[in-house]
């Protein structure tokens, strides 16, 4: 994903640094106001987080595989789970999907670069010192903290000064987030080539523009809900500390108005990607594209309106209760038209089965699954039995892992060409993608019954009734750990030694950068814009 | 030139909404309380 060639070969000869900004080697990388440098560096970064998430997770599974304690002491046990969360969402999904809007948004529009080429940069290097400052809240006295990824009050008004990190964290991928959110609308907005109008946009562009006014609405919620926390650890305030007269329920609205709009943030581009592959291998336009933009503004516009659904067990009143829970049954009517128009669009195409094309197919029934148990948990009778048992484990992996994963791992097929001017290895790619499929199911779906046995989730022990489904899913989980070794290696494989790419390796894609670009892409593109009406 | 000051309207805009959420929310349970 680093290859990119200039083959305009304009570079130096303008005088003014426009080709990596007049540097070399990690300077051209810590200067770049490049989209594609910057898309490549998100990309690279999300992976390295999903490692070091993925290692931790190997940690729970590993402690999970027996019953009793063998691994790590149920302190750290609880680091771990707190803090794979932490970094899964926040330092490899969203990341990812950040990469792919860098690369794709302006190629996409025909806009030259993003809005804010600067902001950019800055936007991607705060996000290596937040990974820092979680790494090494591990290091500080009473190590990470271990209050699980919601951050719930009143144990982090309890724990160590690696709180007092994670919450700074929390805080620099908030600003990071907004401010990559304002380049993405205002580019959008503003840049796109004359006759690109808004309902001519890829799915891809449509998805991202409705993520990032999500994140401008909901991060600075989540700021708020640390800082109160981090006055009430340090400042004499009582916002979510009963023993001053705060409410640590206030807390946990705060945080699910902030954390449902995540789950649609995480999901959405995913769902943006998964558009743009199945049409480019059914050799057909997408199915419903105006229902498409109109659904995913409907999800994002009910993500709003859903939170409590998180809390159904703290207490509410039952008129709470109830418009909690139809509100968020809801929600499945954008996504059935969703997943209708994914079905739809393959309906009588002339389908091929290349590995971009089998992620997006494994995201569909896995996903689609993975909505289908966020039903079951909707229902405030049923949620009340699996509140917090593996049940609700299995159901966010589903959507999280078989969700945004396998979307973002078609995104990788889909666009490598692109990227680097040369092709995967097509049955190394098929190998990944079964392996992950097999794995991941291994892994996850056997959760599923644990949780309906009322499994809790995050303790390092259980009864010997669960061992069995726990020892499958440990190795499933070591399983697909060990598969993403095998992606790493298609990547650099493919940066390596691949075959050139012909310019247009998907006969089906029809999208700018497909259509109007070679491959690989030039360091520089759309300058001067192209006129598409 | 015009490009540009559309685009930081545009930025002035979407960064005001965040800082008036994230103002308003601390603001509202610091001054009127739970």
């Amino acid at each position: 994903m680093s290859a990119v060639v200039d083959t305009h070969g304009h570079g130096h000869e303008h005088g003014h640094g426009d080709q990596h900004g007049g540097y070399g080697g990690i300077m051209r990388w810590v200067t770049t106001t490049n989209h594609k440098d910057i898309g490549t560096m998100y990309l690279w970064f999300s992976f390295t987080m999903f490692m070091v998430g993925g290692v931790m997770a190997l940690v729970i599974r590993a402690e999970l595989f027996s019953p009793g304690l063998q691994v790590v002491d149920p302190d750290f046990f609880n680091q771990m789970t707190t803090m794979h969360g932490l970094i899964m969402v926040f330092g490899a999904i969203m990341p990812a999907f950040v990469g792919f809007a860098n690369w794709l948004i302006p190629m996409q529009i025909g806009a030259p670069d993003m809005a804010f080429a600067r902001m950019n940069n800055w936007s991607f290097w705060i996000l290596p010192f937040a990974a820092l400052l979680l790494i090494l809240s591990f290091f500080t006295p009473g190590g990470a903290p271990g209050v699980g990824w919601t951050l719930y009050a009143p144990l982090t008004v309890q724990m160590g000064i690696g709180m007092d990190l994670t919450i700074f964290a929390v805080h620099l991928l908030g600003m990071s987030s907004i401010m990559g959110s304002i380049n993405i609308v205002t580019t959008i907005l503003n840049m796109r080539a004359p006759g690109m109008t808004m309902l001519r946009m890829p799915m891809f562009c449509w998805t991202w523009l409705i993520t990032a006014y999500l994140l401008i609405a909901v991060m600075p919620v989540l700021a708020g809900a640390v800082t109160m926390t981090l006055t009430d650890r340090h400042f004499g305030t009582s916002f979510f500390n009963a023993a001053g007269g705060g409410d640590p329920v206030l807390y946990q609205h705060i945080f699910w108005f902030f954390g449902h709009p995540e789950v649609y943030i995480i999901a959405l581009p995913a769902f943006g990607v998964v558009s743009q592959v199945i049409p480019a291998f059914s050799r057909k336009p997408l199915f419903g594209y105006a229902s498409m933009v109109y659904a995913t503004a409907a999800i994002a516009i009910l993500s709003f309106i859903v939170w409590a659904h998180h809390m159904y067990t703290v207490g509410m009143p039952l008129t709470g209760q109830l418009f909690f829970m139809y509100a968020t049954t809801l929600i499945a009517v954008p996504t059935g038209v969703k997943v209708f128009n994914w079905v739809a669009t393959m309906w009588k195409g002339s389908l091929s089965f290349e590995t971009p094309m089998l992620f997006a197919v494994g995201f569909l029934f896995l996903f689609t699954l993975g909505g289908f148990t966020g039903l079951v948990l909707s229902l405030v009778p049923i949620d009340i039995q699996v509140h917090d048992t593996y049940y609700v484990v299995a159901h966010f992996h589903y959507v999280m892992v078989a969700g945004a994963l396998f979307a973002a791992f078609a995104g990788v097929y889909f666009w490598l060409p692109k990227w680097t001017g040369k092709m995967y290895d097509e049955t190394l790619g098929k190998w990944h993608f079964w392996l992950t499929m097999i794995f991941f199911n291994v892994t996850f779906f056997v959760q599923h019954f644990l949780g309906l046995a009322g499994m809790p989730r995050r303790i390092p022990d259980y009864p010997l009734m669960f061992e069995t489904w726990n020892k499958l899913s440990s190795i499933g989980a070591f399983g697909f750990g060990l598969s993403q070794l095998l992606f790493l290696y298609v990547v650099l494989k493919c940066i390596r030694s691949g075959a050139k790419a012909p310019a247009k390796p998907w006969e089906g894609a029809d999208s700018l950068e497909w259509t109007h670009l070679p491959t690989p892409a030039p360091y520089h593109t759309f300058d001067p814009q192209p006129d598409l009406r | 030139m015009a490009a540009l000051s559309r685009n930081a309207k545009t930025a002035l805009i979407l960064a005001s909404i965040a800082a008036a959420w994230f103002v308003a929310l601390v603001l509202k349970y610091w001054v009127m309380g739970a």
